[in-house]
Formats: structure tokens, sequence, C-alpha cells
């Protein structure tokens, strides 16, 4: 009989046997050990060249998984969740120590029984791929599958699930994609993976689904750790939040603002900053073109100004620049002239946009006089507050829409969903 | 309770009995590069977090994990920055595992006749307590198949694991608990023997054996707290406890025989003995602590790489391997001239051997009383805390006298001044030229006429305490005498 993965094996070597389960081996490692699982718990991995036979002792059977059917409560708001993949929805395989992602409402749950007495959930998996694998196609389809549930009068709100990574990309292209929002939708995630009895998932799912049921914003927001407390999550505005951290639960922190709320796991919403439109009825509609010809271009001293004629050459329709300080590129050093080249992509009409890579604070048009010779003379856009990461996904939206360089212009200065703030709270730096 | 004098037929009990010692190590943290120090540094990092109780594989949440859960309880995490940083707070993944606690972890594996795993597998094993902020214990099994010889057969070890320590519980409120994060991570070494121990007192032999074998090795932390012996017994009829906490060696036998005699009675009354982890007592009985644990859920720590140990590693390390402290006490007798007794206690000093070589003007002997009998006498004549003394404190005593600045009498005098951390003025102590005491002697002998010799002995030591030696003013006392009386 050939062992196969969970199977229960005797293997064989020279001096010994050793009995446990046959464990698959991760696909980046070489093949020359073999894992098993023993009676006691522990893997041991076994080098092939001493193992002279393996016994399969029992197959492996796999047990039926039953679901526990959901009843559906009277009286409860419905909120529907939509899972794109990533860690929040990644389960261990015990038995294999395989991740593997299968969500559906009652898995949800399943793992936190809290949420049968918050909201009647409805829940399906759009798709499971990692974040840093999406792309202008992913949030098109997501626009749409979110649109539906807004649209669907029995909802009270909408949770997204997905990976953290790019999640802060995700959020900026539904602030721009959906149109004449309705209620709010609520990005949630997990820094930590739900297979261990510290997962911020918890808590994040928690108040997620507190905040799309009861949160009085038609707005997108993220919906994480506060601090690295488990205790409330911040509601931050789509076009405003970014990661900030690799690992941390609260590492999604607002830009240049304060969050929107505060939000506890018993239902208590705390709002900060209520510059956000309230639910209303409207009827959401999809704006969801978007011009994958769009660059953001981080700029560093030493930086070989030749990288944007690629751009140019390959026929780009928008550059984000991601500045120094205040909006800054090399004018005056001959070796590294950033701006002869900005002129070159400015001249053939393609928009080049000005952000800050100090992401706080706003780019300023007139301060040096290399703000003034981007500004003026090669007609760079100043994007004030917004994130370039935001400036990113807009552009790509903007230049999807907009007829020429002036309406291009136009629509980026213009604030579509709270992208640039008008006056910037003193608390909102690293808050 | 059954009469304590009552002897106890282990063999007829159908006595079963196992060992799991715990060891810390000392460096760095087992996945972070933290210190492994017992820090009361003010805490300046407090979070507050909650833990769900992950239904495993089957979908159940087994019953000691239900028991720890206490429903929605706040855990309370403290410590100080400078001990803790991010990967003990479960905000960072761990760093790859720590090479020197490996090393010394297989190092005593192999001390410990057993077989090295090819390739180590860190698991994570569920935890629902708190005590590991992120729900799990990093563990790996890093060898199987040992044993120790003891006088009564062989004692088989079929797993050594290394892992992480916990954090400390420092207080329990009915719906919150508190931890202090400085221990967690610190390497562990997790020793478990078969049922092969046959009796109460064999129990704590094998306990000492192993203790032995462990402080032998480099790296491996000393004093209170860094080891942990907890025992797995059963009997007949009687249902398995596990007990913990042991203040010594020496409560092992007692607190086995009383935890025997426990069980017999209730079996005597009809009463099925409860399972259960069990807390040693001082006065050797034990208390119910919790349910025992169920099987322990482990899974793969996918964020630490698996490593490999190849056989030339084994090997270069099996060459490696320290002297036995056991081995080591001959040597000690042998090579500095000092009675079996001392010697055996100086080889559990970390010093002795590194001052014998660098105050090679005092002598083995001196050194010896300086480490071992003087901090005893510290104790019981002054009831000081010689603890408190640190390797630094005797090693600048230990100098003064190796440079002829004080006299040994001193030494204890200036011991106990950095007990109670006062400020050295080695004028005070600076030992008297031998010319200055006969000087000395002759005036006291002049003044006070036709006293004995232990008389005079005694007014010149009064006066001169601890800046003459004493064998030396005996020998001018004798000297100036001897010349008086002829």
């Amino acid at each position: 009989m050939k062992p196969e993965y969970g199977d229960i094996v005797k293997v064989h070597t020279e001096e010994q046997a050793y009995e446990g389960i046959l464990m698959p081996r991760p696909e980046i490692f070489e093949k020359d050990h073999t894992i098993i699982k023993l009676e006691n718990g522990y893997n041991i991995g076994i080098d092939n060249t001493r193992i002279k036979k393996i016994e399969v002792i029992k197959k492996y059977e796999k047990k039926k998984e039953e679901k526990h059917k959901l009843s559906h409560k009277k009286g409860l708001p419905t909120v529907s969740i939509l899972s794109f993949g990533g860690t929040i929805s990644s389960r261990v395989d015990y038995r294999t120590g395989g991740v593997y992602a299968d969500y559906t409402a009652e898995d949800f749950v399943e793992m936190l029984p809290e949420l049968k007495n918050v909201a009647n959930l409805k829940a399906e998996k759009v798709m499971g791929i990692m974040s840093e694998d999406f792309d202008a196609e992913v949030w098109k389809l997501m626009a749409r599958r979110i649109a539906k549930e807004l649209n669907d009068g029995e909802v009270s709100g909408v949770i997204v699930t997905q990976g953290t990574d790019t999640l802060h990309f995700s959020t900026a292209a539904m602030s721009f994609f959906l149109r004449n929002l309705n209620k709010p939708v609520v990005f949630t995630a997990a820094q930590r993976s739900i297979d261990r009895g510290s997962s911020d998932a918890f808590s994040n799912l928690l108040c997620a689904v507190n905040a799309a049921s009861k949160f009085d914003a038609a707005s997108i927001v993220t919906c994480m750790h506060g601090t690295s407390d488990d205790s409330y999550c911040i509601l931050n505005r789509g076009t405003k939040v970014r990661k900030m951290h690799t690992s941390r639960r609260d590492a999604f922190r607002p830009i240049n603002e304060l969050p929107l709320a505060k939000v506890y796991e018993d239902g208590k919403i705390e709002v900060l900053n209520n510059n956000y439109s309230k639910r209303n009825n409207n009827k959401v509609d999809v704006a969801d073109k978007f011009e994958e010809k769009t660059a953001l271009v981080y700029v560093y001293p030493g930086m070989n100004p030749d990288v944007l004629d690629y751009y140019r050459e390959k026929k780009y329709k928008g550059v984000v620049i991601a500045a120094t300080g205040l909006g800054n590129v090399s004018t005056m050093n001959p070796k590294f002239l950033l701006t002869k080249k900005i002129k070159e992509l400015t001249d053939n009409g393609i928009p080049v946009i000005i952000t800050s890579q100090t992401l706080y604070g706003r780019v300023h048009p007139f301060v040096y006089s290399p703000l003034r010779k981007l500004s003026i003379e090669l007609n760079c856009i100043f994007a004030e507050d917004m994130l370039p990461e935001t400036a990113y996904v807009k552009l790509g939206w903007v230049l999807a829409q907009a007829h020429d360089i002036e309406e291009v212009k136009e629509m980026m200065l213009r604030n579509y969903a709270g992208e640039i703030s008008e006056r910037t709270d003193e608390k909102a730096f690293l808050y | 309770m059954t009469n304590n004098k009552m002897e106890i037929n282990y063999e007829k009990l159908g006595f079963r009995c196992g060992l799991e010692i715990h060891q810390q190590l000392e460096g760095k943290k087992l996945f972070c590069s933290c210190p492994t120090l017992n820090s009361d540094k003010e805490a300046d990092i407090k979070i507050e977090r909650k833990l769900k109780a992950v239904a495993g594989e089957t979908g159940d949440i087994d019953i000691a994990a239900e028991f720890e859960m206490l429903k929605n309880r706040k855990i309370i995490y403290q410590g100080n920055s400078e001990d803790v940083c991010l990967i003990e707070t479960d905000e960072s993944p761990p760093n790859p595992i720590n090479n020197q606690a490996l090393e010394t972890a297989i190092k005593i594996a192999l001390i410990l006749n057993a077989r090295i795993v090819d390739e180590i597998q860190i698991m994570r094993k569920t935890v629902v307590d708190g005590s590991n902020v992120s729900g799990f214990q990093r563990t790996a099994l890093i060898a199987m198949d040992g044993f120790i010889d003891t006088s009564l057969g062989k004692v088989r070890i079929p797993t050594i694991c290394l892992e992480e320590e916990a954090a400390q519980k420092i207080e329990e409120g009915k719906d919150f608990v508190r931890y202090r994060l400085d221990r967690l991570g610190i390497p562990l070494i997790e020793i478990a023997t078969s049922a092969d121990i046959k009796n109460a007192e064999h129990a704590k032999e094998a306990a000492a054996h192993m203790g032995m074998v462990l402080r032998s090795v480099e790296n491996v932390k000393r004093g209170l707290g860094t080891i942990r012996q907890d025992v797995n017994i059963s009997i007949k009829e009687g249902a398995r406890t596990e007990i913990k906490g042991f203040q010594d060696l020496k409560s092992i036998p007692k607190v086995i025989e009383y935890e025997v005699k426990r069980q017999l009675d209730e079996i005597k009354h009809g009463k099925k003995p409860e399972r259960g982890v069990r807390k040693a007592e001082p006065d050797f009985t034990t208390s119910f602590l919790r349910p025992l644990p169920g099987a322990a859920r482990l899974y793969p720590e996918t964020d630490v790489l698996p490593t490999r140990i190849g056989k030339d590693y084994i090997e270069g390390l099996r060459k490696k391997l320290p002297k036995l402290l056991t081995e080591k006490v001959s040597d000690y007798a042998a090579k500095y001239s000092l009675p079996n007794d001392l010697a055996k206690e100086l080889v559990e000093n970390e010093n002795f051997e590194n001052f014998a070589k660098k105050f090679s003007k005092i002598g083995p002997l001196a050194i010896a009383n300086a480490l071992i009998n003087i901090p005893k006498e510290i104790k019981a004549r002054f009831n000081l805390d010689p603890s408190k003394l640190k390797n630094e404190d005797f090693e600048e005593v230990l100098s003064y006298l190796n440079q002829g600045k004080i006299a040994k009498e001193a030494v204890i005098d200036l011991l106990i001044k950095k007990i109670k951390n006062e400020k050295i003025d080695l004028n005070q102590f600076e030992a008297a030229s031998e010319k200055q005491l006969e000087e000395e002697i002759r005036k006291i002998v002049k003044e006070k006429p036709n006293l004995n010799m232990s008389a005079y002995m005694g007014l010149v030591m009064a006066k001169h305490r601890g800046r003459v030696d004493g064998k030396i003013a005996m020998e001018i006392l004798k000297r100036v005498l001897g010349r008086l009386i002829i």
C-alpha cells in the first residue's frame, strides 16, 4: 500500500521504527526528509537516507464536517460578509498543519458565537487570494459585489475581509468606484491567523459586524485594532488609512485626520470625527473603469531620472510621484535632474501628481523654488494631503474618465471621498 | 490520614511514577534577542488581551482548555521594555531558533544517551490559560530514547524537548489574570522519563541525577525557580496525579509518600481518587490545582524553519561534552588537595576554577573557604542572606586578599559589608606588617604580664580583628613569650 499524507505509518530505519501520521512537507523545502507526527503530537523529520521502509498501519479517513444551521433572529439587522482571502480566512488543518480557507456565515458564527446576537449574517467567499496579488480586476469585481449587497434593502451594512497588505489600496479603490454610497462598507482583516487563541480576527470581526449594523455613516472604512489591546477597533476612512507596521495588530492608522470612530466589542460606537456622509436611501452606482497605465514612483537621492523614460516610452497615461518633504525632487543637481524628465512627461500630456513620502502633512506648490518650478513651470498637480497610494488609485480612476489634462487636474483636486482634508486636526499626527 | 509510620510496598501497590524536569537556559530567549532575566523593573508595557479557545480538529474544546478559559477573562500582560520586545507581545513573528540554546539542549540530550532527531520541527502547542501571549507555546522534540542509570536500574527518557518558558502569573482575580512577560520565551529544556521510577526515594535519586547532569553543562541557569520537577504518579485503583511545585529535591520522597497514602486512604473509604494536577505544599501534602490537561494539540510553527541536525555537528558536540560534576569532584579534590566534601560543593560553583587560577597567591583552600564556608557562616552567625553576593563581590574581596591588602580574617567582614551594600574603606582593614604586629604584642605582654597564651591571643585579636592573620599573630606571640620565658 502506498503511504499517503494523513495515513498512520511506521517508518523503519536501520536502528528503530517510528510510528505516527505521515505529514506533508511544505513545497519549498527539499524532499530529503520525511515528516511524521508522533503520537505525542510532535513532528519530527527523518532523514530519507536512513529509511528502509514505510509501512502503512491505517489509512486516513477524512471526517465529514458537519455545519451547524444558522437560525434567523427577528429584529436583528442583516450584515453581508464578502471574503476575498487573506489571513482572516485561513484555517489550519490540525492534522496536516496545512492552511485552507473555506468561509461561510456558519464558519464565522462557529468561530465567534457572539456574532449571532449582533446581526443575522450572510456570507460569501468571493475569492481566496493573498492581497499582494490583487489588481484592478479584483477591485472591479469587489465593487460590483459590494454594490449588489448595498442595494439590497435587507442589508444594513457590508463587511469585506481580505489580506492586510494592500487593504488600504482596496478601500481607496472602493471609495472612488462606489458612487452614491448609502451604508457603511467595513473592511476588516487579521494580523494574526485565527488558529491562535490570541488572533485579532475575533475582536476585529465582532467590531466590524457592530459597525456594519449600526454605524451611521455611508462610507468605506477599515475596522482594525486601535491599540495592541483587545479593547476597541478604530474606523478609518478608506482614503486616509495606511498599513504602518508589518505585524502589529494596530498597524492600520489614520493619516492626516482622526479616525471616524472607535467601536467596542459590546457595540458601543464613539464618534471622533463626524466629517462623513450619513446613511441614506441612495441607489449605489459602480464607476469601476480604471486606467492600468498608471504609475506610482518613489524618489530618492541619487535616483537616475531615466527611470521616468520607461513610463513615457511605454505610453503611461499618468504618474504619481512620492516626492520628498513638501513635494520636492532634484532640480539643481545636474546628474540627477528629475525635473527634466518630468517636463518631458507633462509636455507629452502625461499628468504628474505630486504627493509626499512623509505621508503626514500636505505638499505645497510654492514654499521653495523647486516646488514653484514643478507646479508653475512643469504643470505638476500638487495633491494636497492625499496619500501616495490613494493618489495612485484615484489617478487610475480619473484617467479612465477624464478627457484632457485639465479635467484630470480638476478631478484630482476635487474631493470625492474625503481623500483631501480641508483642515488638519492637530491631534492627527502619529495617531 | 493513614498512619504515617506505615511502610509502603510500592511494588504491591502497582506504583507507577515518571518525572518531568524543566530547566531554564542562560543567554538570550529562544526566539528573540531579549535577555533571560527575572526582572523587577517597573512595568512600562501593559497590554490587555482576550483569548479564545479555538476549536480543534474535532471541533471540541477539550476539558482542560475549557477549565482554563474562564470565559472572556481579561488577560493583562506587563513588563519592562528593556526586557520585552514585540515578539513576547505577539506583535511580531519569531526570529530563528537560538543556536546556543539548541546546542546546549543537544549536549544535554547526548549526555542522557538520547538520539537526536534528524530534522527538528518547531511546533505550536495550544495553551489557553494566557501564560503564552500567542495562545500557544513553541516547542520542539529534539531527542528521543535516552536513559539514565540508577541504583534501581535504567530510567528511560523517551523525549527531550526544547521549548519556550511561559509568562509568570502574578495576580488573579475573578475576571482577570495578570502576567509578567520577562520570563516568557526563556529557553526551557523538558526532560520526560518513562514510568520507570520504583519508589519515592528512587524519584529523588533520578531527579537529583538529572539535576546534576544539567548543572554540568554550560549555559544552564542556576538558582531558585530555574529548575522545576513535576512528578506523575498512580497506583492500582487510584488515579493519575501530576504533582508540581516541589520546594526542593529533599521533599520529593515525602510528598510522594503522602500522596500515595492520601489515595490509599480515599480508596479505603470507598472513594475513587480524582485525577488531576496537584500542588506540593510546604508540609509535604498536596492540594488540587486543576484537571489533567487533555492531549496536547500541536501543529507546526510555520514562522520558523525546521532545523537539520547533521551527523558531523552531533559528533562535534559529542567531543565537546563537559565532564559531569560527579567526575569533577575527585578531580578537584586531587588537583587542589581539598577535602571531598568541600570539592563536592565547589564543583557547583562557577567561579572557583577561575579564581584559583587568578588569585594564585592565596591558595585554593582559602578561596574555597571564601566561596563556600564563609557564606554559610554569614548566614548562621549574622542571619544575613549570602545569596545577595554577586560574583564581582567575591572577586573584589579575593583580589584584596591576593594583593596582601587585607588579612584572611577580613574576608568575612568585607563580604558582610558587600551584602549590606556598605562602602569599603580598605585602610580600616589594611593588614598590619609583621614588624608592627610584633611591637604591639610586646607592648601588650609588657603591660599585662603573666597571662596565658590564649588570653594574650584574645587581646591581640580583639585589637586587630580583621587586620592580622591569626596564624602569624600566634607565631609572633610564641616567639615573644618564648624569649621571655627563656
